[in-house]
């Protein structure tokens, strides 16, 4: 547990920069450092970054009391296929289930043309065990322990840094994983080792197997790292606890990341959303969308009632991962992503992207394909330098990408190709945030838009327009939101158990369960140091009805209010519920908060009316117009400014179109409003 | 300068990622939704959108569909359909094959904006019982449609806000398991209300005409697309191409599909298949809607490009189809279709070798996806198990054939799934070692399945072909090897079953072993990369024996003889246009 030293410390490492913010929790108070990132060996940013940030306070690293971290290291070796050499063993007789997966060629996809992805572990590096437990978790075949003893040996030889092990229905029966683990363990020091159950103890062997995988293949090198990193807080003389983001929006202690790194696997993200969430807590608003617009993709989430909302049918690129993540849409879309017109004469936009380089045409280092940020800059939603003058657009060049690409190719004039361009990308982006919303029985209007990443707020207004939604808060800081989401963020944990056929209408095995799982809860809350007073748990029920193959989450108020409670969440998400159906339980959940007391919120001071700084010309529907050009950092509480306008700022341009006001709030998010 | 058409480019672009999303957001409901572990594990369902005059203009990745509404303005001429109406089928022969099985139920709903109609919305599910000879309503056993359960003509289930519940009721009392017909029943409607009020939202913000035309452009899109390439693949003149099928199960032997494909000098394009075999007594007749062909040629020709969409455009592609009434694409009423999918999926294969004669890079031949049912008691409750099991695809021109699939958006039952709701335990799920077509690109190996039966008695009908007939490789790629079914393989009463039988008496403690066929390969299999072959090897996809006779590659341990394998590879047999068995320059 943190200490009561007042000082927090949250790291964000960018592909380009590291971003490090200081806070004094007591006061609110923040300093910010920006050090070049350093891709050989990360944590050498992270700790000149710590050290810039403190001389910028003229602080102590004695004081700080608590390190937060969000890592993208599990992202991208899953993304990349660059994890550790990873071997998997598994029941005899069952190995080639990960190389069939589920036997589907996928729906969108065209038979002809798809291949299947290479799995992360071939088959030649797929080991049998001899062992077999059966449905009811009962041993039909002992642990063959000569087997373990032959499959060790052909992981020596393949030369692997990291096993993971998934036998079939360990979720009801860990013995076996667990024996097989204990034995490579002691043959094999240094190897990564996962079982399956100890990552995700449900059914389905394919997806558990996965995330045994996943797990194993990125535990050496974040454990690597994040050793690195506390030996560097150690050496600078910080005696606080480093706390790294997960995928479930909530920060746990190094030990635990360590066990179980494939929890981090959506951290960079689940970062920037806890990071909207407070903003929008400090704006009184607490039913939000958010957008998070970076170069090459968008990931879309709902919040409702302040709520993070969990879902077990996630996934990290090409592979389902049922770890409880915030239930988020990502979309290959994003401020670099490319427009062409196809053969047939077709207008796609994305998933290419132009990346960090070439980059859009308009950055002046070679990119010549048309790209979205190229389309803002054609209709001059984009000021003429970026990064507080560091950055200066080409204009011509956007133009002539454009113009090659897609204005002639369908005989369209400049701006209306250019608009066209952004029209795509924003219905596909309204896409994705219908289906966190409508999909899931919200109405998007009664929630709040929250843009943010670097072209966040080039598309909130837009976004808002189309989902009828009638107000976009743009946050202080939209380019380094996860700064703020670690700074807010508490301690979770979910401890989950698939429930037999046999249990589920029995309340004292339930209950039992959910024992084990308390006590598994407490082992954490301990581990973790958590004080007694900060720590809450919520049970919840993962249902559906017998026959079905999807559950939803229900908040659990025991077996009498089960059935009620879940054909009452039937209806509200699908429209109907089955009353001659049977209710049935399949995983019961407890999720473990933490919490860690926020800093205390620093008020802008008020404004004295906003001043422009100049005017830019954007191409609307209708005709060419100036708009008003304003530094986001003059503005106080209260300053109100009538669209068209851009506001621009170090991380960010805020396009505001006509008909939209914006508002400067005390807590130093922008409201922007329909009139 | 032509006039503006109502949908420019971007609007389209716009229209047709809305219309993905409905369609997306109807499957996830169906799949959250649906009992029946044939539709919800499954996944034995689709969804399309219609224009207002009915024709298919988003479908989805899945040829096998035709003119799905036409049938339903046969009985209901068009005008007299109204906003809130919903109308449902099953009826093969009524349909001329938009549905080719009765299993198959269609719901169908009109979009109305403004008192005008728009557009038209279909869900699609295979429903696992309506009732028949056998548990599962299909049966290699069936020889008239009447065995393979209750035919639903084109009926309106609801109108004005009342449901026909005596139609509802009619049905769910001739299933074996009404419960999960009717929970399937409200999926399917559900999904069909959300997708009319997506397609009522998208035509409201965009207006009918602009709506109108944007799938006008989508049919114009895939039909000139799918035009171009045929003209790009055929040359004027008639292709050939013959496939067999092993047999109906009833006695037939191999019953061939001859298509020819023509080209006339006025490049109109007139597939004929009327020399196909005759229609057979068992169920794998398949009434092939006249649009299919287009359809999946369409699919084909689409490849992946993901801004495409498989529409009516592909049967709009070709300007002719003949068929024979009688003969097995064609069959006449009552004659059974239960099984048809393995002729279907022959057919899909016969398509490519036209592609393939006429010199295209289309990829070899894949095996029919298999299935078993089981049904029995267990503790004096019956059970129906069908279960399906993947099979090897075809090599491509650029990669190898996918191992281990059934056909697109189907998944399997998971071991732990299947061993916790059925009376079966599994011995082995894994790849069929050696079933690949050797080539250069190597075919998709199939699957074994070996199940231990726990309930006290049982009776199994299985489906699989290509046992006698394998998936055909090409440019010197060898055909896929063949599965089989056999009963306590390597205990004294052993006994291999028929591949197409049913009636199969399984009783507690059998062991069913399963092996599924594997797809064609494509080149020469010298010519496979040795690292390629010994991967194959090490991860139990090709047996050494295989490497060192077929591939020319010898192992050593867990490494490459190179000497040995430059020494085989040296004398390299000569290979013809096409292998099923040995190589051949056509098929017959």
């Amino acid at each position: 547990m943190p200490s009561t030293d007042p000082l927090s410390v949250a790291v964000d490492i960018g592909g380009t920069f590291t971003d490090v913010t200081l806070q004094d929790a007591a006061t609110g108070r923040a300093w910010t450092a920006k050090t070049p990132s350093t891709p050989h060996d990360p944590s050498e940013a992270f700790q000149a970054g710590v050290r810039l940030a403190l001389e910028t306070a003229r602080e102590e690293a004695g004081r700080i009391g608590r390190v937060l971290h969000g890592t993208t290291i599990a992202t991208n070796l899953i993304l990349e296929g660059k994890g550790a050499r990873t071997a998997l063993i598994t029941t005899a007789g069952f190995r080639h289930v990960l190389e069939i997966g589920r036997q589907d060629i996928p729906r969108r996809a065209n038979l002809h043309a798809w291949v299947k992805p290479k799995r992360p572990v071939p088959p030649s590096r797929v080991f049998e065990v001899t062992e077999r437990i059966v449905a009811d978790g009962s041993v039909l075949v002992p642990l063959d322990e000569a087997s373990v003893t032959r499959a060790t040996e052909a992981c020596r030889e393949s030369g692997v840094t990291a096993i993971a092990i998934c036998l079939l229905h360990a979720f009801t029966n860990a013995a076996h994983e667990r024996r097989v683990a204990a034995m490579l363990r002691e043959a094999l020091p240094g190897v990564a080792i996962t079982a399956s159950v100890d990552v995700l103890p449900v059914v389905r062997e394919y997806e558990r197997s996965l995330a045994a995988i996943l797990n194993a293949q990125v535990m050496p090198a974040v454990s690597t790292y994040v050793e690195r990193l506390e030996r560097r807080i150690a050496e600078d003389g910080i005696a606080a606890p480093l706390l790294l983001m997960k995928s479930n929006g909530g920060v746990a202690g190094a030990a635990s990341i360590r066990r179980a790194p494939a929890v981090t696997a959506l951290s960079g993200p689940a970062a920037g959303v806890v990071g909207a969430r407070a903003v929008a807590a400090a704006a009184g608003i607490p039913n939000i969308l958010t957008v998070d617009i970076g170069g090459t993709s968008a990931d879309i989430c709902l919040m409702k009632d302040g709520t993070i909302a969990l879902t077990q049918r996630g996934a990290v690129g090409d592979w389902p991962l049922p770890l409880p993540m915030l239930d988020m849409v990502t979309i290959g879309a994003g401020g670099g992503s490319i427009a062409r017109v196809t053969r047939d004469g077709a207008l796609a936009v994305g998933p290419e992207s132009a990346g960090a380089q070439p980059g859009p045409a308009c950055y002046g280092r070679g990119g010549t394909l048309a790209t979205v940020t190229d389309a803002h800059v054609v209709l001059g939603h984009l000021p003429p330098s970026l990064l507080g003058g560091r950055m200066t657009l080409d204009v011509a060049a956007a133009e002539d990408a454009v113009r090659k690409g897609v204005a002639e190719p369908l005989g369209l004039p400049l701006h209306e190709a250019a608009r066209g361009i952004l029209a795509v990308v924003d219905s596909n982006m309204v896409g994705a945030l219908r289906v966190v919303s409508v999909e899931r029985g919200h109405d998007p209007r009664d929630f709040t838009l929250v843009p943010f990443g670097g072209a966040g707020p080039l598309h909130g207004c837009a976004l808002a327009a189309m989902l009828g939604i009638s107000r976009v808060l743009v946050p202080p800081s939209p380019g380094v939101l996860c700064a703020q989401g670690l700074l807010h963020a508490d301690m979770r944990a979910e401890f989950s158990r698939s429930v037999l056929p046999r249990q589920a209408e029995d309340a004292a095995a339930l209950d039992a369960t959910f024992k084990t799982l308390a006590q598994e809860a407490i082992a954490w809350f301990e581990e973790e140091a958590i004080p007694p007073d900060a720590r809450a748990t919520t049970p919840v029920a993962l249902m559906r009805y017998a026959g079905q193959g999807a559950e939803l989450p229900v908040p659990w108020r025991g077996l009498d209010h089960a059935a009620f409670d879940f054909a009452a969440a039937h209806r509200a998400l699908y429209g109907f519920d089955l009353p001659e159906g049977r209710a049935e339980i399949v995983t019961l959940r407890l999720e473990a908060v933490g919490s860690l007391p926020p800093p205390a919120a620093q008020a802008l001071p008020p404004g004295r009316g906003a001043a422009p700084i100049g005017t830019h010309p954007v191409h609307l529907p209708g005709g060419t117009a100036d708009a008003a050009l304003h530094d986001r950092a003059a503005l106080g509480a209260g300053d109100r400014i009538a669209g068209p306008a851009i506001i621009t700022q170090l991380d960010a341009t805020t396009l505001l179109p006509p008909g939209w006001t914006a508002e400067a709030l005390p807590s130093g998010a922008l409201l922007l409003r329909r009139d | 300068m032509t006039t503006p058409r109502p949908c420019n480019p971007v609007t389209l672009e716009i229209i047709r990622g809305a219309i993905r999303a409905a369609q997306a957001e109807m499957e996830a409901l169906i799949e959250r939704t649906a009992m029946s572990a044939f539709i919800r594990e499954k996944k034995d369902f689709y969804t399309a959108l219609f224009d207002a005059d009915g024709v298919m203009a988003v479908g989805s990745n899945v040829p096998v569909f035709g003119d799905i509404c036409g049938p339903v303005f046969r009985d209901f001429p068009i005008g007299t359909i109204r906003d809130g109406d919903l109308y449902w089928y099953n009826d093969c022969y009524g349909s001329r094959g938009a549905v080719s099985h009765s299993n198959d139920q269609v719901f169908l709903a009109p979009v109305f904006v403004d008192g005008q109609r728009v557009a038209f919305v279909m869900g699609w599910a295979h429903f696992a019982d309506i009732g028949g000879l056998r548990p599962g309503s299909i049966s290699p056993d069936a020889t008239e449609i009447f065995h393979e359960g209750v035919i639903i003509p084109p009926t309106l289930l609801i109108r004005d806000g009342v449901v026909n519940q005596a139609a509802l009721s009619i049905f769910y009392r001739n299933s074996r398991y009404p419960r999960t017909a009717q929970g399937d029943t409200r999926a399917l409607m559900a999904s069909v209300e959300l997708g009319v009020a997506r397609m009522r939202e998208i035509a409201a913000n965009f207006g009918a005409d602009v709506l109108a035309d944007a799938l006008a452009q989508l049919l114009a899109r895939t039909r000139d697309t799918v035009r171009g390439r045929l003209m790009e693949t055929f040359p004027v003149g008639t292709h050939r191409f013959t496939d067999r099928i092993d047999g109906d199960g009833h006695g037939s032997g191999a019953l061939r599909l001859r298509f020819a494909l023509t080209r006339t000098p006025e490049d109109r394009f007139v597939l004929d298949a009327s020399e196909t075999d005759d229609q057979s007594a068992g169920p794998v007749n398949f009434l092939m809607n006249p649009d299919v062909p287009g359809m999946a040629l369409g699919l084909y020709f689409l490849g992946g490009d993901p801004t495409q969409v498989v529409n009516a455009g592909g049967p709009r592609s070709l300007d002719e189809v003949i068929l024979r009434e009688g003969s097995l694409l064609q069959p006449r009423f009552p004659a059974a279709l239960g099984m048809r999918g393995l002729t279907m999926m022959r057919m899909l294969a016969a398509l490519n070798g036209l592609v393939s004669v006429a010199g295209g890079e289309a990829p070899a031949a894949h095996a029919a996806y298999v299935i078993m049912l089981l049904r029995g008691t267990i503790g004096g409750k019956h059970f129906l198990m069908s279960d399906g099991l993947g099979v090897g695809y075809g090599a491509r021109g650029f990669a190898d054939g996918i191992d281990g699939v059934y056909f697109v958006a189907q998944e399997n039952y998971p071991v732990e799934f299947l061993e916790t709701e059925y009376p079966v335990r599994l011995r082995e799920y894994g790849l069929n070692i050696d079933s690949g077509g050797p080539g250069r690109f190597r075919g998709g190996c199939g699957i074994v399945r070996e199940y231990e039966v726990m309930a006290e008695e049982s009776i199994l009908a299985v489906r699989l072909d290509g046992v006698e007939n394998p998936p055909w490789g090409a440019a010197g790629g060898q055909s896929g090897r063949p599965g089989r079914v056999v009963l306590n393989p390597g205990l004294p009463n052993e006994r291999v079953l028929k591949p197409l039988s049913d009636g199969n008496r399984v009783v507690r403690g059998d062991i069913l072993r399963i092996e599924t066929g594997g797809g064609g390969g494509r080149g020469h299999p010298f010519d496979r990369p040795a690292e390629a072959v010994l991967e194959d090897v090490l991860g139990g996809l090709v047996s050494a024996a295989s490497a060192r006779a077929d591939y020319g590659v010898v192992i050593a341990g867990r490494a490459i003889d190179e000497a040995a394998t430059a020494t085989l590879r040296a004398s390299r047999p000569a290979t013809r246009a096409f292998h099923r068995g040995s190589y051949a320059d056509a098929l017959d």
